[in-house]
C-alpha cells in the first residue's frame, strides 16, 4: 500500500515528539557512591615493591591455583609484562623507567572497584559488590557469556578455556573468606616490605596523603584509585607517572555502570510509548479512511438508480 | 557490461581511496628530528618582526655557526654580517637597532637573498632565495644550546690571563654622567645589572656576554694566542662545555672578602640601640666564609642580588629591599639554596647520607637545641657598635672550638653482632653485623665537615636507625616499637617485618649497596 506524503510527515513528526516527551536518560547521575562505610581496600606503595614475587606465590597457595611452570623464585619471568591468567590471579610487572636506576615494579590484579562494570554488565548477578568491598564471583549461576571480561577497564578478569565441562571465570577474591574471618589477604601477609597496607578504604586514602606530604619528592601527588572509574578499592602510591608502569591514566572518573544507565534507561520508555503512540496515529489515520468509505458507499448507493418494482 | 563497468568504478574509488591515505603525509605532524647532525647548538630564531605586530611567515631558524664558517672560508670575519664602531661589534644583522617593520625586513631579504644568490650563480652550496626556504613552517633541526655560565673556576682561569687586572671586564654605570666606569671591590657578577632581558639601556646578559666574550676572544684569537671559543657551539654545546679545564685549588678571589664573619641582624656599622639590642633573641652566628667559598661553583648561588651581606637587605622583619623575605626566612628556608639551612638539607641527599636521612621525611619535627649548633655568641658580648674586626676574632675563636668528628660511643658499647630472630616461619634468624655496619656508616661521612660537625655527639648517628627514641646508649630494639602490622591506632607505623624490610633495603637502595640482594643472602631459607 502506497502512503502519502502527508501521511509520512506526519508519522515522523509523531515520532520525534514521541521521542522528546520521553524522559530524558538519567538514572542517578547526580549520586555518587563512595562505597561501602567500613569497606576494605588495600594501598600498593609502588615505591616500596622489589618484585619478589612472594605475593603471587601467597595467593596460589591460598586459592589452591595450579602449580605456574616456573617456581615463584624464578625473577626471570619479570623480563615480560604479563597480565593476569587463569591459572594467576595476581602478577607483579618489571618497569624499566628512564632515569631512575632502579626498575619498579607494580602488582597487577582485580582492583575491586567501587561500581564494577563486571558485576554491572552480569545479567545473572554472578559478581557482586560485597560490603566488605571485596567483588566477589559466584561460579554456580555464571553462564560462561564473559561480558565481564569484555566490560573490565582493566582486562583483568580471565577464563578457564581449557576447562571442557565447568570453566569459571578467574580474578582475585581480595580473599574474601579470610577477610570475613577477621584475616587480612594472603598477599598482604606475605609481603615483606610491606607495599601492601590493608585497611578500611577511608584510612588508607588518608595514609597514602601522609605519605605524600611526608615525602613528596619520593612521590607523585597522586592516588592512583581514588577516582579512577569512580574510585577503586585497591590504591596505588608511584614514584612516576602512572603510565609508565602501564596503569591507565585515561580512564576518567566516572564509573562504568554510569556510563551505560543512560541508554539502558531510556529501552522501557521507547519500548512502551513508541508502539501505543504509533498505532495510535495509525488508528487515527485508518479511521479517517473507514469513514470515508462509508460515506462513498452511502453516496454511491444513494446515487443507484431505484429499483423498478413489478406492479 | 555492467558488472564490468560496475568493478572498474569500484577500482577508481579504492585507488584513490589509497591515494589519499598512504599517498599523503599526515598534515601538520610534528616531524621528529632523529638525524644527530640536525640538533645544533646555534640556533636562532629570526622572529624580530614580532616587536612590531603579528608575524605574517612563520619565525626564520638561522644556523650561526654553519655561516661563520662558510664565511671564514672566504677569509671573511664577524664583520661580514656585523657592524662595528669604534671597537665596537653590534650584534644585530647590519644594524645598529631596529627603526620599522618594513626597513628591518628589508634588510634580511636584500642581504641574505643577495649573498645566498651570488654564491649560487658562483655555483657554490648555499641557503634558499625562495620564501619558505626559510621561512618553515616545521623545522627540521632542533636546539641542543645549553646555557653558559661562568663558574669560580672559569674565572680564576680569566683573571690570570688579564693579569688580574678586573678594570677589563667588571665595571659600573654612572647614572648622572651616563657612562660606565670601574669601581674597584666593587665587582660583581654581570648578572646583578644585565638582567635575562634589555631594559631601558642595560642590555640583557645575552648580548651583554656576547658583546664583551667574543669581542675580547676575537682579538685575543687575531693575536694568534690561546684564548675562548667565538663560534656558538664553542661555548653553548653540551660536549664543548664538558671539555672546559676546571683547575683545582681554585686560587681564592682577590677582592678583600672576610675570612671569618659573625652573622648578626643588622648590618656593619649600623648603631644597636636599645630597641635593637631587645629584638635579638637569638646568639650571633659565627660563619666561616672562607671554606663556604669553595663549596658552590658561583658566589652567587648565596648571594644572589649582591655582594653585600645578607642582613643588608633582608631585615628582622621583612622589608620592601629584601622582596619581604625576613633575615629568618633568608637563612632558614629549606628548599632555597640561598639560604643555609636550604644547602645543607641539599647536602643530605647525597648518597652517602641518604641512607638515614631519605628516610626521615621533609617534615621533620627540629629540636630545639639544634639551634645552638649554629647559634653560639650571645649578644651581651658583643659590642654596642656593630664593630665587625673585634667581633670577627672572636667568631674565629668560636669556630676553631667546634669539633667536627663524629662522635660514637666506645667499642665495646657497639654490639658486634645482634641476632635477629622475630617470626622466622620460613627463614633462619639473621645474623645482624651491627658493628661492622656502624663503622661503614662512619666510613663514609668522615671527611665531611659538615657531617661530622653535626654528628658530633655520640648518640647522634645511632639515630639513623634507632630513630623516634631519645639519644642513648642502649636506644630501644627495632621489636620494642615495632609489633603487629595495619594497626589502625598507628596507621603509619609499619609492622615488625615491613619495619626491618623498610630499614634495611630502603638504606641499601638508597646509598647503592649492591650486596646482599634477595632474601637469603640476609637469612637462609629454612
Amino acid at each position: 500500500m502506497s502512503i502519502s506524503r502527508r501521511k509520512f510527515l506526519g508519522w515522523i513528526g509523531a515520532a520525534g515528539l514521541g521521542s522528546a516527551l520521553g524522559k530524558s536518560a538519567f538514572a542517578a547521575g547526580s549520586k555518587h557512591f563512595e562505597g561501602h562505610p567500613g569497606s576494605l581496600g588495600i594501598l600498593h606503595d609502588i615505591t616500596q615493591c622489589v618484585g619478589c614475587r612472594s605475593c603471587e606465590a601467597a595467593c596460589a597457595r591460598e586459592n589452591a591455583l595450579p602449580v605456574p611452570d616456573k617456581p615463584f623464585k624464578d625473577l626471570s619471568v619479570l623480563e615480560e609484562k604479563r597480565r593476569t591468567t587463569a591459572a594467576d590471579y595476581t602478577v607483579v610487572n618489571k618497569y624499566e623507567v628512564p632515569g631512575r636506576k632502579a626498575p619498579l615494579f607494580v602488582k597487577k590484579q582485580c582492583n575491586h572497584c567501587l561500581e564494577p562494570a563486571c558485576a554491572s554488565v552480569c545479567f545473572v548477578r554472578a559478581f557482586k559488590k560485597t560490603e566488605t568491598g571485596a567483588v566477589t564471583y559466584d561460579a554456580s549461576v555464571c553462564v560462561g557469556c564473559r561480558y565481564c571480561m569484555v566490560a573490565c577497564p582493566f582486562e583483568i578478569p580471565t577464563y578457564e578455556y581449557d576447562e571442557a565441562l565447568s570453566p569459571r571465570v578467574m580474578k582475585c577474591t581480595m580473599c574474601y573468606p579470610r577477610i570475613m574471618r577477621g584475616e587480612i589477604p594472603a598477599c598482604v601477609e606475605a609481603c615483606p616490605k610491606e607495599a601492601l597496607t590493608f585497611g578500611k578504604r577511608e584510612d588508607l586514602i588518608n595514609i597514602a596523603r601522609e605519605r605524600i606530604r611526608q615525602y613528596p619528592d619520593r612521590y607523585i601527588d597522586h592516588i592512583y584509585g581514588e577516582t579512577e572509574m569512580g574510585g577503586t578499592s585497591w590504591l596505588y602510591l608511584s614514584s612516576v607517572p602512572f603510565k609508565e608502569v602501564g596503569m591507565r591514566e585515561d580512564l576518567g572518573v566516572t564509573p562504568a555502570p554510569e556510563l551505560t544507565s543512560g541508554a539502558l534507561s531510556a529501552v522501557p520508555v521507547v519500548v512502551g510509548l513508541w508502539p501505543v503512540l504509533l498505532m495510535g496515529l495509525f488508528a487515527i489515520s485508518k479511521r479517517k479512511e473507514i469513514v470515508f468509505r462509508e460515506e462513498l458507499e452511502s453516496v454511491k448507493k444513494a446515487a443507484q438508480p431505484p429499483i423498478k418494482e413489478d406492479i | 557490461m555492467n558488472k564490468g563497468k560496475n568493478l572498474i568504478r569500484l577500482a577508481g574509488v579504492f585507488a584513490v581511496f589509497t591515494i589519499i591515505i598512504y599517498g599523503t603525509s599526515p598534515y601538520g605532524a610534528g616531524q621528529i628530528v632523529k638525524d644527530s647532525s640536525r640538533i645544533r647548538a646555534d640556533l636562532i630564531k629570526i622572529d624580530t618582526m614580532a616587536a612590531f605586530g603579528r608575524l605574517e611567515k612563520p619565525p626564520v631558524v638561522f644556523l650561526h655557526d654553519a655561516h661563520t664558517e662558510a664565511l671564514a672560508k672566504k677569509n671573511l670575519d664577524c664583520t661580514a654580517c656585523h657592524l662595528t664602531e669604534k671597537d665596537q661589534i653590534f650584534p644585530k644583522f647590519k644594524r645598529i637597532k631596529d627603526i620599522d617593520r618594513i626597513a628591518v625586513m628589508n634588510i634580511y631579504h636584500t642581504e641574505c637573498i643577495a649573498c645566498h644568490g651570488e654564491m649560487k650563480v658562483a655555483r657554490e652550496k648555499a641557503g634558499p632565495v625562495e620564501c619558505d626556504g626559510c621561512h618553515r613552517a616545521e623545522s627540521q633541526y632542533a636546539s641542543s644550546r645549553q646555557p653558559m655560565g661562568f663558574d669560580i673556576s672559569l674565572h680564576s682561569r680569566h683573571s690570570e690571563a688579564q693579569e688580574k687586572k678586573c678594570e677589563r671586564c667588571h665595571h659600573e654605570y654612572d647614572e648622572k654622567e651616563k657612562k660606565l666606569f670601574y669601581a674597584k671591590e666593587k665587582e660583581g657578577t654581570c648578572r646583578y645589572c644585565h638582567k635575562a632581558e634589555t631594559k631601558d639601556n642595560v642590555i640583557s646578559i645575552r648580548l651583554a656576554s656576547h658583546i664583551a666574550c667574543i669581542n675580547c676572544h676575537s682579538k685575543t684569537l687575531a693575536k694568534k694566542l690561546a684564548s675562548g671559543p667565538v663560534t656558538c657551539s664553542g661555548c653553548h654545546d653540551l660536549a664543548a662545555q664538558q671539555k672546559i679545564k676546571k683547575i683545582s685549588p681554585i686560587p681564592r678571589m682577590e677582592r678583600k672578602q672576610p675570612d671569618i664573619v659573625l652573622i648578626k641582624s643588622a648590618p656593619k656599622d649600623a648603631v644597636m640601640d636599645a630597641d635593637m639590642e631587645n629584638q635579638n633573641r637569638m646568639k650571633f652566628v659565627p660563619f666561616d666564609h672562607q671554606a663556604h667559598e669553595n663549596y658552590n661553583d658561583t658566589c652567587r648561588v648565596c648571594h644572589h642580588e649582591t655582594l653585600k651581606p645578607c642582613n643588608q637587605c633582608h631585615a628582622l622583619a621583612g622589608t620592601e629591599e629584601g622582596k619581604g623575605v625576613n633575615l629568618e626566612n633568608a637563612m632558614h628556608q629549606a628548599g632555597a639554596a640561598e639560604s643555609c639551612l636550604g644547602c645543607h638539607e641539599t647536602q643530605k641527599g647525597a648518597e652517602n647520607c641518604a641512607g638515614c636521612h631519605a628516610p626521615m621525611g621533609k617534615i621533620s619535627k627540629r629540636k630545639d637545641d639544634l639551634c645552638q649548633k649554629c647559634h653560639m655568641m650571645p649578644v651581651s658580648e658583643t659590642e654596642k657598635v656593630l664593630n665587625s674586626d673585634a667581633e670577627n676574632l672572636l667568631a674565629a675563636e668560636m669556630l676553631k672550638s667546634r669539633k667536627s668528628v663524629i662522635g660514637t660511643y666506645p667499642e665495646k658499647d657497639i654490639p658486634e653482632k645482634v641476632v635477629i630472630k622475630h617470626l622466622s616461619k620460613d627463614y633462619e634468624p639473621v645474623d645482624f653485623p651491627h658493628r661492622k655496619i656502624v663503622h661503614a656508616l662512619m666510613d663514609k661521612i668522615k671527611n665531611n665537615k659538615l657531617a661530622g660537625y653535626f654528628h658530633s655527639d655520640e648518640g647522634t648517628i645511632c639515630k639513623g636507625c634507632h630513630h623516634n627514641s631519645p639519644v642513648s646508649k642502649k636506644p630501644p630494639q627495632c621489636g620494642s616499637c615495632h609489633g603487629k602490622a595495619f594497626d589502625e591506632n598507628n596507621p603509619l607505623k609499619p609492622g615488625i617485618i615491613g619495619a626491618y624490610h623498610q630499614q634495611c633495603m630502603g638504606c641499601h637502595q638508597e646509598m647503592g649497596i649492591e650486596k646482599p640482594a634477595g632474601c637469603t643472602d640476609c637469612h637462609k631459607k629454612k
